[in-house]
Protein backbone atom coordinates (compact mmCIF):
# COMPACT_ATOMS: atom_id res chain seq x y z
CA UNK A 1 0.00 0.00 0.00
CA UNK A 2 1.57 3.23 -1.05
CA UNK A 3 1.48 6.57 1.36
CA UNK A 4 -1.67 8.93 0.00
CA UNK A 5 -0.08 12.19 1.37
CA UNK A 6 2.43 14.13 -0.04
CA UNK A 7 5.37 16.55 1.81
CA UNK A 8 4.46 20.18 0.80
CA UNK A 9 7.15 23.09 0.61
CA UNK A 10 6.42 25.87 0.52
CA UNK A 11 7.16 28.41 -2.91
CA UNK A 12 6.73 32.02 -3.51
CA UNK A 13 4.77 31.46 -6.38
CA UNK A 14 1.87 29.80 -4.84
CA UNK A 15 -0.46 31.59 -2.94
CA UNK A 16 -1.36 31.04 0.70
CA UNK A 17 -4.96 30.13 -0.21
CA UNK A 18 -4.06 27.45 -2.24
CA UNK A 19 -1.55 26.01 -0.08
CA UNK A 20 -3.67 26.32 3.09
CA UNK A 21 -6.21 24.41 0.85
CA UNK A 22 -3.64 21.85 0.14
CA UNK A 23 -2.71 21.46 3.78
CA UNK A 24 -5.54 20.91 4.61
CA UNK A 25 -6.65 18.30 1.97
CA UNK A 26 -3.32 16.45 3.14
CA UNK A 27 -4.23 16.66 6.96
CA UNK A 28 -7.35 14.68 5.73
CA UNK A 29 -5.53 12.32 4.01
CA UNK A 30 -3.11 11.76 6.68
CA UNK A 31 -6.41 11.23 8.95
CA UNK A 32 -7.64 8.79 6.97
CA UNK A 33 -4.07 7.23 6.49
CA UNK A 34 -3.63 6.84 10.66
CA UNK A 35 -7.67 5.59 10.99
CA UNK A 36 -6.50 2.67 8.64
CA UNK A 37 -3.35 2.40 10.87
CA UNK A 38 -1.35 2.75 7.31
CA UNK A 39 2.05 0.97 7.65
CA UNK A 40 3.40 3.19 4.97
CA UNK A 41 1.95 6.29 6.72
CA UNK A 42 3.33 5.66 10.00
CA UNK A 43 7.11 4.53 8.20
CA UNK A 44 7.02 7.60 6.48
CA UNK A 45 6.03 9.87 9.36
CA UNK A 46 8.24 8.14 11.58
CA UNK A 47 11.29 9.17 9.63
CA UNK A 48 9.97 12.55 8.60
CA UNK A 49 9.48 13.81 12.05
CA UNK A 50 12.25 11.71 13.45
CA UNK A 51 14.77 14.68 14.25
CA UNK A 52 11.95 17.18 15.34
CA UNK A 53 10.43 15.17 18.18
CA UNK A 54 13.27 14.02 19.36
CA UNK A 55 14.84 17.26 19.86
CA UNK A 56 11.81 18.22 21.57
CA UNK A 57 11.96 15.09 23.90
CA UNK A 58 15.27 15.28 25.06
CA UNK A 59 14.71 19.38 25.72
CA UNK A 60 11.99 17.80 27.43
CA UNK A 61 13.10 14.92 29.26
CA UNK A 62 17.35 15.66 29.44
CA UNK A 63 17.81 12.70 28.93
CA UNK A 64 18.65 10.81 25.96
CA UNK A 65 17.42 7.83 26.90
CA UNK A 66 14.70 8.88 28.06
CA UNK A 67 14.48 10.89 24.87
CA UNK A 68 14.04 7.34 23.18
CA UNK A 69 12.51 5.42 24.91
CA UNK A 70 9.50 8.32 24.91
CA UNK A 71 9.80 8.70 21.05
CA UNK A 72 9.42 5.14 20.27
CA UNK A 73 6.36 5.29 22.69
CA UNK A 74 4.84 8.19 20.97
CA UNK A 75 4.48 6.59 17.89
CA UNK A 76 3.13 3.19 19.45
CA UNK A 77 0.40 6.21 20.89
CA UNK A 78 -0.26 7.22 17.58
CA UNK A 79 -0.64 4.03 15.83
CA UNK A 80 -2.94 3.09 18.71
CA UNK A 81 -4.91 6.63 19.07
CA UNK A 82 -4.38 7.65 14.96
CA UNK A 83 -8.46 7.58 14.99
CA UNK A 84 -8.62 10.44 17.31
CA UNK A 85 -6.65 13.27 14.75
CA UNK A 86 -8.88 14.59 12.51
CA UNK A 87 -6.79 16.58 10.52
CA UNK A 88 -8.06 19.71 11.58
CA UNK A 89 -4.84 21.05 12.83
CA UNK A 90 -1.01 20.59 12.42
CA UNK A 91 0.03 17.32 13.08
CA UNK A 92 3.03 18.07 14.88
CA UNK A 93 0.59 19.78 17.34
CA UNK A 94 -0.60 17.16 17.64
CA UNK A 95 2.57 14.62 17.68
CA UNK A 96 4.21 17.24 20.30
CA UNK A 97 0.70 16.85 22.73
CA UNK A 98 1.16 13.16 22.95
CA UNK A 99 4.45 13.17 23.44
CA UNK A 100 4.35 15.81 26.26
CA UNK A 101 1.55 13.59 27.71
CA UNK A 102 3.36 10.50 27.72
CA UNK A 103 6.31 12.75 29.42
CA UNK A 104 3.88 14.45 32.34
CA UNK A 105 2.50 10.86 33.29
CA UNK A 106 6.24 9.73 33.69
CA UNK A 107 6.48 12.29 35.47
CA UNK A 108 3.38 11.74 37.85
CA UNK A 109 4.15 8.61 38.13
CA UNK A 110 7.85 9.18 39.63
CA UNK A 111 6.50 11.87 41.85
CA UNK A 112 4.11 9.41 43.65
CA UNK A 113 6.60 6.71 43.41
CA UNK A 114 8.99 9.10 45.07
CA UNK A 115 6.60 10.02 47.87
CA UNK A 116 5.70 6.72 48.66
CA UNK A 117 8.94 6.05 49.05
CA UNK A 118 9.63 9.19 51.32
CA UNK A 119 6.29 8.13 53.09
CA UNK A 120 6.28 4.80 53.63
CA UNK A 121 9.87 3.35 55.81
CA UNK A 122 9.46 -0.40 54.08
CA UNK A 123 10.44 1.26 51.11
CA UNK A 124 13.91 1.46 51.91
CA UNK A 125 16.05 4.92 51.59
CA UNK A 126 14.65 8.46 51.37
CA UNK A 127 14.26 10.02 47.57
CA UNK A 128 17.49 11.84 47.65
CA UNK A 129 17.72 14.53 45.02
CA UNK A 130 20.42 15.49 42.46
CA UNK A 131 22.94 18.25 43.54
CA UNK A 132 21.95 21.73 42.13
CA UNK A 133 25.41 22.23 40.45
CA UNK A 134 25.96 18.92 38.97
CA UNK A 135 25.51 18.79 34.96
CA UNK A 136 22.62 17.98 33.74
CA UNK A 137 22.21 14.58 31.46
CA UNK A 138 21.58 16.76 28.80
CA UNK A 139 24.73 18.89 29.45
CA UNK A 140 26.29 14.98 29.83
CA UNK A 141 25.61 14.04 25.99
CA UNK A 142 27.00 17.58 24.11
CA UNK A 143 29.78 18.11 23.21
CA UNK A 144 32.42 20.90 24.75
CA UNK A 145 31.54 23.58 21.46
CA UNK A 146 27.77 22.88 22.03
CA UNK A 147 28.62 23.15 26.12
CA UNK A 148 29.29 26.83 25.57
CA UNK A 149 26.61 27.79 23.26
CA UNK A 150 22.67 27.96 22.69
CA UNK A 151 22.32 24.55 24.57
CA UNK A 152 24.41 25.20 27.08
CA UNK A 153 21.80 28.37 27.61
CA UNK A 154 18.33 26.39 27.30
CA UNK A 155 19.76 24.41 29.95
CA UNK A 156 20.40 27.03 31.83
CA UNK A 157 16.22 28.15 31.79
CA UNK A 158 13.23 26.39 33.53
CA UNK A 159 11.51 23.48 31.56
CA UNK A 160 8.33 25.73 30.79
CA UNK A 161 10.06 28.51 29.11
CA UNK A 162 12.43 26.02 27.06
CA UNK A 163 9.37 24.30 25.61
CA UNK A 164 7.61 27.30 24.58
CA UNK A 165 10.54 28.65 22.45
CA UNK A 166 11.32 25.64 21.13
CA UNK A 167 7.97 25.47 20.19
CA UNK A 168 7.84 28.94 18.95
CA UNK A 169 10.86 29.19 17.43
CA UNK A 170 12.48 25.96 16.26
CA UNK A 171 8.83 24.32 15.32
CA UNK A 172 8.13 27.48 14.17
CA UNK A 173 4.32 26.16 15.61
CA UNK A 174 1.68 29.63 15.95
CA UNK A 175 0.43 31.02 19.14
CA UNK A 176 -2.87 28.81 19.05
CA UNK A 177 -1.18 25.94 18.26
CA UNK A 178 1.04 26.01 20.88
CA UNK A 179 -1.05 26.27 23.63
CA UNK A 180 -3.26 23.40 22.04
CA UNK A 181 0.14 21.86 22.42
CA UNK A 182 0.08 22.73 26.22
CA UNK A 183 -3.29 22.61 26.93
CA UNK A 184 -2.85 25.95 28.17
CA UNK A 185 -5.07 29.22 27.81
CA UNK A 186 -3.12 32.02 24.90
CA UNK A 187 -1.66 34.41 27.76
CA UNK A 188 0.07 31.47 29.45
CA UNK A 189 1.51 30.48 26.22
CA UNK A 190 2.62 34.55 25.69
CA UNK A 191 3.49 35.26 28.96
CA UNK A 192 5.80 32.19 28.75
CA UNK A 193 7.25 33.18 25.85
CA UNK A 194 8.38 37.08 27.09
CA UNK A 195 10.04 35.29 30.27
CA UNK A 196 11.54 32.67 28.30
CA UNK A 197 13.13 35.18 25.58
CA UNK A 198 14.06 37.42 28.43
CA UNK A 199 15.59 34.29 30.43
CA UNK A 200 17.23 33.21 26.84
CA UNK A 201 19.08 36.55 26.40
CA UNK A 202 20.16 36.70 30.08
CA UNK A 203 21.48 33.28 29.59
CA UNK A 204 23.16 33.78 27.02
CA UNK A 205 24.83 37.10 28.35
CA UNK A 206 25.55 35.02 30.99
CA UNK A 207 27.64 32.06 29.00
CA UNK A 208 29.26 34.63 26.77
CA UNK A 209 30.74 36.62 29.75
CA UNK B 1 15.77 59.71 27.16
CA UNK B 2 13.06 58.80 29.40
CA UNK B 3 12.90 55.52 31.66
CA UNK B 4 9.82 54.61 29.56
CA UNK B 5 11.12 55.07 26.38
CA UNK B 6 13.21 52.46 26.46
CA UNK B 7 10.24 49.80 28.19
CA UNK B 8 8.45 50.41 25.58
CA UNK B 9 10.88 49.45 23.16
CA UNK B 10 12.21 46.08 25.09
CA UNK B 11 8.20 45.50 25.14
CA UNK B 12 7.94 45.82 21.34
CA UNK B 13 11.75 43.93 20.80
CA UNK B 14 10.58 41.20 22.25
CA UNK B 15 6.28 41.54 20.88
CA UNK B 16 7.66 41.71 17.30
CA UNK B 17 9.21 38.28 17.98
CA UNK B 18 6.08 36.77 19.72
CA UNK B 19 2.96 37.92 18.37
CA UNK B 20 3.97 40.67 16.03
CA UNK B 21 4.10 44.64 15.98
CA UNK B 22 1.88 46.55 13.74
CA UNK B 23 3.55 49.36 11.15
CA UNK B 24 3.52 52.06 13.15
CA UNK B 25 4.93 50.27 15.90
CA UNK B 26 7.84 49.38 13.99
CA UNK B 27 8.41 53.07 12.69
CA UNK B 28 8.46 53.46 16.06
CA UNK B 29 10.76 51.14 17.78
CA UNK B 30 13.52 51.78 14.26
CA UNK B 31 13.69 55.47 15.09
CA UNK B 32 14.60 54.46 18.69
CA UNK B 33 16.77 51.95 18.28
CA UNK B 34 18.25 54.33 15.83
CA UNK B 35 18.72 56.44 18.68
CA UNK B 36 19.59 54.44 21.14
CA UNK B 37 22.71 51.88 21.57
CA UNK B 38 21.58 50.66 24.71
CA UNK B 39 18.11 49.18 23.66
CA UNK B 40 20.03 48.35 19.91
CA UNK B 41 22.10 46.42 21.75
CA UNK B 42 19.25 44.45 23.49
CA UNK B 43 17.67 43.73 19.66
CA UNK B 44 20.87 42.36 18.76
CA UNK B 45 20.80 39.91 21.56
CA UNK B 46 17.50 38.85 20.81
CA UNK B 47 18.07 38.48 17.49
CA UNK B 48 21.49 36.69 18.01
CA UNK B 49 19.81 34.19 20.74
CA UNK B 50 16.83 33.26 18.52
CA UNK B 51 19.21 32.67 15.28
CA UNK B 52 21.43 30.67 17.57
CA UNK B 53 18.46 28.88 18.73
CA UNK B 54 16.85 27.91 15.34
CA UNK B 55 20.63 27.43 14.13
CA UNK B 56 20.57 24.55 16.91
CA UNK B 57 21.46 21.11 16.48
CA UNK B 58 21.49 17.81 18.41
CA UNK B 59 22.71 14.54 17.31
CA UNK B 60 20.04 11.71 16.55
CA UNK B 61 20.62 8.07 17.89
CA UNK B 62 22.05 6.10 15.07
CA UNK B 63 18.50 3.71 13.74
CA UNK B 64 16.14 5.45 16.30
CA UNK B 65 13.80 5.08 13.24
CA UNK B 66 14.65 1.81 11.94
CA UNK B 67 13.88 0.61 15.34
CA UNK B 68 10.96 2.43 16.11
CA UNK B 69 9.12 1.50 12.99
CA UNK B 70 9.99 -2.71 13.57
CA UNK B 71 8.27 -1.61 16.83
CA UNK B 72 5.25 0.18 15.63
CA UNK B 73 4.49 -2.85 12.87
CA UNK B 74 4.63 -5.18 15.72
CA UNK B 75 2.51 -3.14 18.19
CA UNK B 76 0.37 -2.34 14.72
CA UNK B 77 0.27 -6.56 13.98
CA UNK B 78 -0.92 -7.22 17.42
CA UNK B 79 -3.84 -5.04 16.87
CA UNK B 80 -4.58 -6.64 13.58
CA UNK B 81 -4.62 -9.84 15.14
CA UNK B 82 -7.23 -8.88 18.33
CA UNK B 83 -9.47 -6.83 16.13
CA UNK B 84 -11.34 -9.72 14.92
CA UNK B 85 -11.46 -11.09 18.93
CA UNK B 86 -13.03 -7.93 19.67
CA UNK B 87 -15.30 -7.48 16.92
CA UNK B 88 -16.44 -10.64 17.94
CA UNK B 89 -16.66 -9.74 21.39
CA UNK B 90 -18.92 -6.75 20.21
CA UNK B 91 -21.22 -9.09 17.61
CA UNK B 92 -21.89 -11.19 20.96
CA UNK B 93 -22.87 -8.35 23.38
CA UNK B 94 -25.50 -7.18 20.90
CA UNK B 95 -26.43 -10.88 20.09
CA UNK B 96 -27.33 -11.03 23.70
CA UNK B 97 -29.21 -7.63 24.07
CA UNK B 98 -31.29 -8.81 20.87
CA UNK B 99 -32.09 -12.26 22.31
CA UNK B 100 -32.54 -10.96 25.60
CA UNK B 101 -34.64 -8.31 24.20
CA UNK B 102 -36.82 -11.02 22.50
CA UNK B 103 -36.82 -13.43 25.08
CA UNK B 104 -37.45 -11.02 27.84
CA UNK B 105 -41.41 -12.11 28.23
CA UNK B 106 -40.40 -15.97 27.96
CA UNK B 107 -37.81 -15.54 30.75
CA UNK B 108 -40.09 -13.89 32.75
CA UNK B 109 -42.87 -16.05 32.60
CA UNK B 110 -40.51 -19.20 33.32
CA UNK B 111 -38.91 -17.32 36.83
CA UNK B 112 -42.52 -16.97 37.59
CA UNK B 113 -43.60 -20.63 37.37
CA UNK B 114 -40.12 -21.55 39.15
CA UNK B 115 -40.49 -18.86 41.67
CA UNK B 116 -44.48 -20.59 42.20
CA UNK B 117 -42.80 -23.77 41.94
CA UNK B 118 -40.49 -23.30 44.39
CA UNK B 119 -42.63 -20.45 46.33
CA UNK B 120 -40.10 -18.22 46.61
CA UNK B 121 -41.68 -14.79 47.32
CA UNK B 122 -42.41 -12.60 44.25
CA UNK B 123 -39.60 -9.80 45.17
CA UNK B 124 -36.96 -12.84 45.28
CA UNK B 125 -37.70 -14.11 41.57
CA UNK B 126 -38.09 -10.64 40.06
CA UNK B 127 -34.65 -9.77 41.20
CA UNK B 128 -33.20 -13.16 39.65
CA UNK B 129 -34.82 -12.06 36.92
CA UNK B 130 -33.17 -8.50 36.69
CA UNK B 131 -29.63 -10.31 37.52
CA UNK B 132 -30.29 -12.66 35.00
CA UNK B 133 -30.80 -9.42 32.34
CA UNK B 134 -27.42 -8.17 33.55
CA UNK B 135 -25.26 -10.86 33.64
CA UNK B 136 -24.03 -10.39 29.81
CA UNK B 137 -23.28 -7.07 30.29
CA UNK B 138 -21.27 -7.20 33.57
CA UNK B 139 -19.54 -9.78 31.82
CA UNK B 140 -18.58 -7.80 28.79
CA UNK B 141 -17.51 -5.39 31.12
CA UNK B 142 -15.17 -6.99 32.92
CA UNK B 143 -13.45 -8.36 29.69
CA UNK B 144 -13.35 -4.94 28.19
CA UNK B 145 -11.74 -3.64 31.60
CA UNK B 146 -9.28 -6.39 31.63
CA UNK B 147 -8.19 -5.65 28.16
CA UNK B 148 -7.82 -1.92 28.78
CA UNK B 149 -5.79 -2.56 31.94
CA UNK B 150 -3.38 -4.85 30.33
CA UNK B 151 -3.43 -2.54 27.53
CA UNK B 152 -2.03 0.70 29.81
CA UNK B 153 0.27 -1.72 31.59
CA UNK B 154 1.89 -2.86 28.27
CA UNK B 155 1.89 1.13 27.65
CA UNK B 156 3.63 1.88 30.23
CA UNK B 157 7.34 3.10 29.35
CA UNK B 158 8.58 3.58 32.91
CA UNK B 159 7.63 0.04 33.26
Amino acid sequence: MTATFTILTPTPSRSIFFFSTRMAEDNKALAQGLKRRDPDILDQLIEQYQYRLFRYLLYLTSSRERAEDFFQETWIRVLERGHQYDGKFKFEAWLFRIARNLVIDWQRQKKMQSLDALTDPEQGAPMEFAAQNEPSPLLLVLTAEEKSGVHASLDRIPTVYREVLLLRFQEELGLEEIAGVLAAPLSTVKSRLYRGLEALRGAMQGGAA
Amino acid sequence: MKAYLHARAEKLIAQERVEGISPAERDWLGGHLRECSNCAQVAQQTSAALRALRGMSIPLPRGLAARTQFRVQLRAQELREREPKRRLLWIMCAMSWALGIATAPYVWRAFEWAGERIGVPRLVWEMGFGLWWTIPALVAAVVVLMENARLANENDPSA
